[in-house]
């Protein structure tokens, strides 16, 4: 069986190279004598400049002290700490933000429950009723 | 020795005993052969929440941070005693670490499933699970396994 597929690859092959010289089968188009306007190789210019979280484009670090900042990913209605797909953030920042809010909650900083009074006019980053997937509330 | 940052939320005290009370944590840190680097106060306020400690409700304090070097075996012995002190409301000991250099993701997290390298590792790791079909046109005229 081998043996047999191997005999008839090689026929194959012969076979094609004596067509490639007769050049009927493998016809090329002719070659122009200006080549300007071929394309070259440079990098995409139409290309977008990679899509950059709003605290990674500001180059802010999350602290547990900067309890206004951390205030601004809390639910005013539940205190609860919103999720990716609603704050927009990369998984780094996310992580921070989390991180930084359970300490200054552990820390009698930052209350859990509700979000600070003070902190309830604050500007929003996000709109938590267009997340970029769809939650169930 | 690592650096570690001290958070300390006191109880309603007058001026010098809250002095007293700080100098007895100092004395503390010092004694396990500790270095304080900073020592920050960051004011008295309402806390968030009531809290109930040493058999006393309280609803304000005072916060104080103290950053400190010592050895890691030592601060198992300074919680314990901060834990002892009626005065000391809450403690929270924690490493400090220096912010590391990372370039955001966002822009590959947001592509479409099949794109994302972490989906594709999950799909790899699936295929590797899966039983491997016989593939018939292999070339071998026998089936090598024993059926």
């Amino acid at each position: 069986m081998l043996k047999i597929g191997k005999f008839i690859a090689q026929n194959v092959a012969v076979a094609r190279q004596q067509l490639a010289t007769t050049s009927r089968f493998y016809s090329q188009p002719p070659q122009p004598a200006d080549t300007s306007d071929l394309p070259i190789d440079i990098t995409n210019p139409y290309e977008k400049d990679p899509q950059q979280c709003i605290l990674c484009k500001h180059d802010i670090a999350p602290h547990y002290k900067n309890v206004k900042l951390l205030s601004q990913f809390q639910s005013p209605y539940t205190g609860r700490i919103y999720g990716r797909h609603i704050t927009g953030l990369c998984k780094r920042r996310q992580e921070q933000v989390e991180q930084a809010i359970l300490r200054a909650q552990q820390c009698l900083l930052m209350p859990g429950y509700h979000k600070d009074l003070d902190f309830l006019a604050d500007p929003k980053l996000f709109d938590p009723e267009r997340p970029v997937r769809p939650h169930k509330y | 020795m690592p650096t570690y940052e001290l958070a300390l939320v006191l109880r309603q005290l007058p001026r010098p005993e809250l002095i007293s009370v700080i100098r007895r944590t100092a004395e503390a840190i010092f004694d396990k052969g500790g270095i304080i680097r900073k020592l920050e106060n960051l004011g008295t306020r309402a806390l968030p929440h009531k809290v109930s400690e040493h058999g006393v409700v309280h609803r304000e304090g005072t916060h104080f941070t103290i950053a400190f070097d010592t050895a890691p075996t030592q601060i198992a012995d300074l919680k314990e005693e901060f834990g002892r002190d009626i005065d000391i409301i809450r403690r929270y000991v924690f490493k400090v670490q220096e912010p590391e250099e990372h370039k955001c993701t966002l822009h590959e997290e947001m592509l479409p499933p099949a794109y994302r390298k972490d989906v594709q590792e999950i799909v790899e790791a699936a295929k590797r699970t899966q039983k491997k079909k016989y593939n018939y046109n292999s070339g071998l005229d026998y089936y090598p396994f024993q059926k």
